[in-house]
């Protein structure tokens, strides 16, 4: 008799879901098991890290924040480069936070993703400031002019998924529709994309909290999620979760006001949601990725 | 089964604003409408009446001119239901008292009083309770309170709160499972509870297949009766056994999976309601369309 003996196989497999152009690719998802549960079943792809990259100088970050990028805040291309370069991050989270500006100008904000794009030798994902119509005029944008890039868009919510999916799709690239901590309504907005998008280009943010504010709302649903998808398996659930961390811990009080602390606070609210079923993690400071990715690695 | 028709309740505002002028007749029309329908029990929901607690007498007066049908008297206000009480000449139900101690001390003696049935919920001054095991120790206390004070289980109707799916799916599994052991903990007591509810925040066009199929689900497990939209015609003609395909399907559902892909189109919404509400499948307001 062996130890396989006693398991019962799991039912459900996320889809793989691939970003980036061929030769840059990097893969999500594909486990058939739960997370860490090697022993049970296929793990899929490790759980992959993105640093993020503001396209406007950042404000309001603390020094310790701060002193990691210093020589790069207003040079995007260059912190996208410190990013994998220096910092080991597996893709680049840019966020466009030039949106929020008044002039804002989506055709200039899409070029300006194209050269990124181009020039980094990582995927790219590409994050709107949660206003849904500034995004969706920039995404699909950037969707356009970035054609055949495979970004990976978001977020998309369920006021504006259908042109920013349409132009996702038009463009050849993957998407990360938004719910408001709410599993039910999560697969609904799976739902109605799956009517004509495909679920291989599709990573779903269940919305992230940082550790003491409100993170076991998002442990618990994204828990759920990938119960119901490895173990119950939902056809509509079955798809990589990604856990947008960086932005909710880096304004805690905690996180402020001590560097240890911050850098802790970071990496244990990534390795929590790790632990709850997130495949990817974007995140902001480096020595926090570097801490988690240590952890998650088992080794030391 | 028993159906408590829910059409008098103080959020229509037909109904409100009737109340307010005192105007019987849509009041009447109302509840000769829902008799005629197959509703069982008039419920009459002026919700707490706190300005004018009198307004359940008056009310209780003009509908009973018109039907022959035993009231349910919908308040939580004490004061207001004595009122009602003390005019109706076929006993009515007292709908609702709890565990909560106040209501413990000003509603449930009303019921031995007046010598009627009482609806009693699971609630607590805790709060609802969220497994079938805390409903469970919840209804153990307050039912026993009850028997003290010399109301006997039979004119008992348990109501375990049913909560919306589209808010918290798995709580509507714990009620399930609470039916199950009722008449193991409570032998004898009825049941009861406000079937819509399930519903609450689903899409409008979608609620009454939710609510006909949880009310025959319901009725499998041994629930006595269940506050519903009287004017719900296949909900009625289910609940009174008028529909034994569908029931059959629905207790098939129930048991096994059952293979959809050569089923019509309503049969297969059947199934997959079913398999939403039992909690095999992850409920969304597209259930149907998955």
């Amino acid at each position: 008799m062996q130890l396989n003996d006693f398991f019962e196989p799991y039912k459900g497999e996320t889809k793989e879901v691939a970003i980036g152009p061929s030769g840059k690719a990097v893969k999500l998802g594909g486990e058939q098991t739960l997370p860490f549960h090697a022993f049970e079943g296929k793990e899929g792809a490790p759980v992959r890290f993105a640093l993020e990259v503001f396209d406007a100088p950042p404000e309001g970050w603390p020094e310790h924040l701060r002193s990691s990028y210093a020589d790069v805040l207003s040079d995007p291309v260059a912190w996208a480069d410190k990013c994998t370069n220096q910092y080991g991050a597996d893709l680049i989270s840019l966020y466009l936070s030039s949106l929020d500006s008044e002039n804002a100008d989506p055709t200039k904000i899409a070029e300006k993703v194209k050269d990124i794009a181009d020039h980094i030798s990582v995927p790219l994902i590409v994050l709107g400031v949660g206003d849904k119509d500034k995004d969706a005029k920039a995404l699909v944008e950037i969707a356009r002019v970035c054609t055949g890039k495979n970004l990976l868009l978001g977020p998309l919510v369920k006021e504006n998924y259908e042109e920013i999916a349409k132009a996702a799709l038009e463009g050849g690239h993957s998407i990360i529709p938004q719910s408001p901590l709410d599993i039910n309504l999560c697969k609904e907005l799976n739902v109605k994309l799956a009517k004509f998008f495909p679920k291989e280009r599709v990573v779903i943010d269940p919305l992230s909290a940082a550790i003491g504010y409100g993170i076991d709302y998002s442990f618990s649903i994204m828990e759920r999620v990938k119960q119901v998808a490895v173990i119950h398996n939902d056809e509509m659930m079955k798809v990589p979760m990604v856990a947008n961390i960086g932005k909710d811990c880096w304004k805690t009080k905690e996180a402020k006001e001590d560097k240890t602390q911050g850098i802790l606070w970071e990496a244990l609210t990534a390795f929590t949601l790790i632990l709850a079923g997130a495949n990817l993690v974007i995140m902001r400071h480096p020595e926090s990725l570097k801490l988690v990715k240590k952890l998650v690695s088992g080794k030391e | 089964m028993i159906l408590i028709g829910e059409n008098i309740q103080i959020l229509s505002k037909v109904v409100s604003n009737a109340l307010k002028e005192k105007d019987e007749k849509p009041l009447q029309e109302l509840a000769i409408k829902q008799a005629k329908a197959g509703a069982d029990y008039i419920d009459l929901n002026i919700g707490p009446a706190r300005k004018d607690p009198e307004v359940m007498k008056w009310l209780a007066g003009v509908i009973q001119e018109v039907v022959k049908k035993p009231l349910s008297l919908d308040t939580t206000n004490p004061v207001a239901m004595e009122a009602g009480l003390s005019v109706c000449k076929i006993p009515p139900l007292i709908n609702s008292a709890s565990g909560k101690q106040e209501s413990k001390e000003k509603m449930l003696p009303l019921a031995a009083k007046y010598n009627c049935d009482v609806v009693l919920s699971v609630l607590i001054d805790a709060g609802i309770p969220t497994d079938s095991s805390s409903r469970a120790e919840a209804i153990m206390e307050t039912v026993a309170y009850a028997n003290e004070i010399g109301i006997p289980n039979e004119r008992i109707w348990v109501d375990p709160i049913m909560m919306p799916i589209s808010v918290d799916q798995p709580q509507v599994v714990e009620l399930f499972e609470f039916m199950k052991i009722l008449q193991d903990i409570c032998p004898g007591a009825k049941s009861t509870l406000g079937l819509s509810n399930i519903s609450n925040g689903t899409p409008e066009h979608l609620r009454g297949i939710l609510n006909r199929i949880c009310l025959a689900m319901l009725d499998r497990y041994g629930c006595f009766s269940a506050i519903v939209d009287s004017f719900d015609e296949e909900l009625v003609k289910l609940a009174k056994g008028q529909l034994p395909d569908i029931k059959n399907l629905i207790y098939r559902a129930m048991d096994e999976e059952v293979d959809t892909s050569s089923l019509p189109k309503k049969e297969t919404d059947i199934v997959k309601t079913v398999n939403v509400i039992m909690g095999r499948s992850l409920y969304s307001h597209s259930w149907l369309e998955t």
